[in-house]
């Protein structure tokens, strides 16, 4: 059993590690920037100040007539909401990376992804509740048949500081839930301080 | 009798915590015995692993000795048999029990003992609930590096003053009612978690809920109110070690709880995590309800009548604390333990996130794995007892020195590695060894703070516990505030200053039983009596205030190992005779 044990998890590790290595052998850097990726609010407001869970975003993708590119490997588009860089500051969990399987630039996926076509698309998103409060773009991968990246296109610059927005998240409270805490911090004092009055007078009448 | 149902292991096992007077008297058949000799624990901090795998009987090489202790402690049982026939377990004269049954909940004494430890791991659930759920927070309420980092900072903080001040409240008002006070009174802080939107509002929150480790304090306390001086230590090692487990829990428990919010509740994960924040508020106010309800100070139920026996010698609060202070010892343990408990606290409320952000493993994966450090103190800190009493028995008190020193800086070894490594399989071996040294050198910590003095013994302990969580809130200010450093660096620099401040224990010298590097003086002066007499002056001794420290002294002849002549073990007997 033992012996089991020491053969299966080093096979499993390199497996592993293989894998790590397949993806991690991408480079950011090495994606072309073929696309072209705008976002705007519902009915085509400014995307600022856009509510979670309630408003809707615009996404609109092309691929960018000005870059030549053989587009013949491009098989899907996934679309990404990122974070901007002053949202990166001071939060290492969102750092950006060339090494694409480590990057956490882009935390959430807008939509489901979609099938790669010359004209482009626009896709309308709802703004889901978990997203946090940031200044974010959105960023446009191109996949191809095997689900590797290949090229991607960004509406903001290259140093993510450009053409970002926000978007106000939900604060997770409720009344509800206040009321409930305000309920069980009065229960846990008053019971202690009621146990305390009263074991004082028991005692006093038992010694009286 | 009924107490002789404690036929059974797991009692007697614990026996080994002997009362001095018992084992030199039984030596002589010892001698002869290829097993372990029982090490002499007069105060009995000593910790033991046995008692929790004790059902089996292969565990240990000590069931030989331990049926010759039982055969004696029928014969002194017969002799107590009046005093005990209220409680469930034997007692001494104050009524304090002598033995230790741990599936049981009888009034007072086991109750008590569940109560307490319970309580404390409630607390310790509460302080370090958030930890694991600090990917969501960081969303919800938009924290930086810094935020959480001084929120960690924070919620170990409140813990130093509270422990000071916990001493003098079980003075007061009793244990009970002390420990009642604290869990009760910051479960609001717990509750009040649920409704913070503000990195400010996470900071008190988090501040305010430290407060509650000062259970440690009434843990303590009422552990040596039930439990007599010999089985007193071994009792507070289970208390503070199974009470640690709760950091461990938490990082468990909370990931699933959240999940159980989300999905089955189907909850948005910012309402999710404030509904999680709940459950160890309401396991608080429980444990608290418990106490009031459940527990009693004493075993003869008034905590009145303890401070009018007069059972503590009326010593001057300036003295013992001039002792404490002026006693090198006190300060190099304080340092050593803050690089040992602290550190635990400190990878309590870090690794969570380290899992979640360096090896992209989900929420409640990275809460499991992370809780592995906090779980192994189920036995690795009696474990680090253990070795400590023995290394005692064969080299005395070098080799609890040499213990304590070898396995906290094996742990900043595999701290160092820790922070090195990057493939998940290796970090995880790692940790788990890292926490078995980390939380040994604990636990062998306090294998030693008994000897360091017997005047001050409890303002010293004090000092050193708190210096442990002064440890955490350095170690996570230096380490895991600063963006300047990514979090598996921080962990690496902490190795190296767990090593580093490891290393004032090789300047500790006791006259009578030498140092880690040098043997104990030929002196005729070095004895156990002159080293803890010297805390009294000569008009104290008129008074004859420094008898219980000179019955103390005789009672830690075995830290000098097997220099033991039979010669002096027994004079010793003849004394208790």
């Amino acid at each position: 059993m033992d012996l089991a044990i020491l053969r299966v998890v080093p096979f499993i590790m390199l497996v592993h590690m293989s894998s790590i290595m397949a993806e991690g052998a991408t480079l950011f850097s090495e994606l072309s920037n073929s696309l072209t990726v705008s976002v705007t609010g519902a009915d085509n407001t400014s995307p600022n100040g856009t509510k979670a869970g309630a408003d809707e975003l615009l996404v609109t993708w092309a691929l960018n007539s000005a870059a030549q590119v053989d587009d013949s490997s491009y098989k899907t588009v996934e679309l990404k909401l990122c974070f901007g860089a002053p949202s990166q500051v001071d939060r290492a969990w969102r750092k950006t990376n060339d090494i694409l399987s480590k990057d956490k630039t882009c935390g959430f996926k807008i939509a489901s992804p979609q099938p790669y076509n010359r004209a482009g698309n626009t896709t309308k998103w709802l703004v889901g509740k978990e997203i946090p409060f940031a200044h974010y773009f959105v960023r446009a991968y191109v996949l191809d048949s095997a689900g590797e990246k290949v090229a991607y296109g960004q509406s903001s610059n290259a140093q993510r500081t450009s053409n970002l927005f926000t978007i106000e998240p939900i604060s997770g409270r409720h009344a509800s839930i206040d009321i409930a805490a305000a309920v069980f911090s009065a229960f846990s004092v008053i019971s202690l301080f009621g146990f305390f009055f009263y074991e004082k007078m028991s005692k006093r009448t038992s010694k009286a | 009798m009924a107490k002789r149902s404690s036929n059974n292991l797991d009692t007697a096992v614990l026996r080994e915590s002997r009362s001095p007077d018992v084992k030199f008297m039984k030596s002589p058949e010892a001698a002869g015995d290829q097993g372990m000799e029982l090490p002499d624990q007069a105060s009995g901090y000593a910790h033991r692993t046995s008692y929790s795998v004790a059902s089996s009987e292969n565990t240990v090489s000590i069931p030989n000795l331990q049926f010759k202790q039982f055969e004696q402690e029928q014969s002194e049982l017969e002799d107590d048999s009046e005093s005990e026939a209220p409680f469930s377990l034997p007692v001494d004269s104050e009524n304090k029990a002598k033995k230790i049954k741990f599936f049981s909940a009888a009034k007072p004494h086991m109750r008590a003992f569940h109560l307490s430890w319970f309580s404390f791991f409630a607390c310790f659930m509460s302080s370090f609930a958030a930890a694991p759920l600090l990917p969501v927070i960081r969303d919800n309420i938009d924290l930086t590096k810094q935020d959480i980092g001084n929120a960690g900072t924070a919620s170990v903080a409140g813990s130093v003053l509270s422990r000071l001040i916990m001493g003098a409240l079980c003075d007061i008002v009793g244990p009970r009612y002390a420990c009642a006070f604290l869990v009760m009174l910051t479960a609001p802080a717990v509750f009040s978690m649920a409704s913070v939107s503000t990195a400010a509002g996470f900071l008190v929150s988090r501040f305010c809920i430290g407060f509650s480790l000062a259970t440690f304090v009434t843990c303590q306390y009422w552990m040596s109110s039930m439990f007599s001086a010999e089985i007193v230590g071994t009792v507070n090692g289970c208390t503070a070690g199974w009470a640690n487990l709760g950091g461990g829990a938490a990082l468990f428990i909370m990931p699933l709880i959240y999940h159980l919010f989300q999905h089955p509740l189907a909850c948005d994960s910012f309402v999710a995590w404030r509904l999680a924040m709940f459950v160890p508020g309401m396991v608080q106010v429980a444990s608290g309800l418990m106490v009031l309800y459940l527990g009693q100070d004493l075993p003869d139920g008034n905590f009145r009548e303890l401070k009018e026996k007069g059972k503590q010698v009326k010593d001057s609060w300036s003295k013992v604390i001039f002792y404490a202070i002026t006693n090198s010892k006190t300060w190099v343990f304080a340092l050593a333990y803050g690089y040992s408990f602290g550190i635990e606290l400190t990878i309590d409320n870090i690794i969570s996130q380290y899992f979640y952000d360096r090896f992209s493993l989900p929420l409640h994966t990275s809460g499991v794995v992370a809780s592995v450090f906090g779980l192994m103190n189920i036995i690795s800190r009696p474990f680090g007892g253990f070795l400590s009493d023995w290394s005692a028995q064969r080299l005395g008190m070098r080799g609890r020195l040499w213990t304590l020193w070898i396995s906290q800086t094996i742990g900043g070894l595999f701290c160092f590695l820790l922070g090195r490594l990057d493939q998940l399989g290796p970090v995880i071996v790692v940790m788990v060894f890292f926490s078995i040294f980390a939380e040994a050198a604990a636990g062998a910590t306090f294998g030693i703070i008994p000897f360091i003095s017997r005047r001050s013994l409890g303002v010293i302990s004090g000092t050193i516990g708190a210096g442990g969580t002064f440890g955490a809130i350095l170690t996570q200010l230096i380490f895991f505030t600063s963006p300047a450093y990514s979090t598996e660096t921080g962990i690496s620099l902490m190795g190296i200053m767990i090593v580093c401040c490891t290393v004032p224990i090789m300047g500790i010298y006791f006259p009578q039983w030498g140092g880690m590097l040098w043997p104990p003086s030929k002196s005729r002066n070095a004895t156990e009596e002159k080293y803890y007499l010297s805390e009294w002056s000569k008009e104290e001794q008129e008074k004859g205030m420094h008898l219980a420290s000179l019955k103390f002294a005789e009672n830690t002849r075995g830290e000098r190992g097997r220099r033991i002549t039979p010669s002096t073990t027994n004079a010793c007997a003849v004394t208790y005779a």
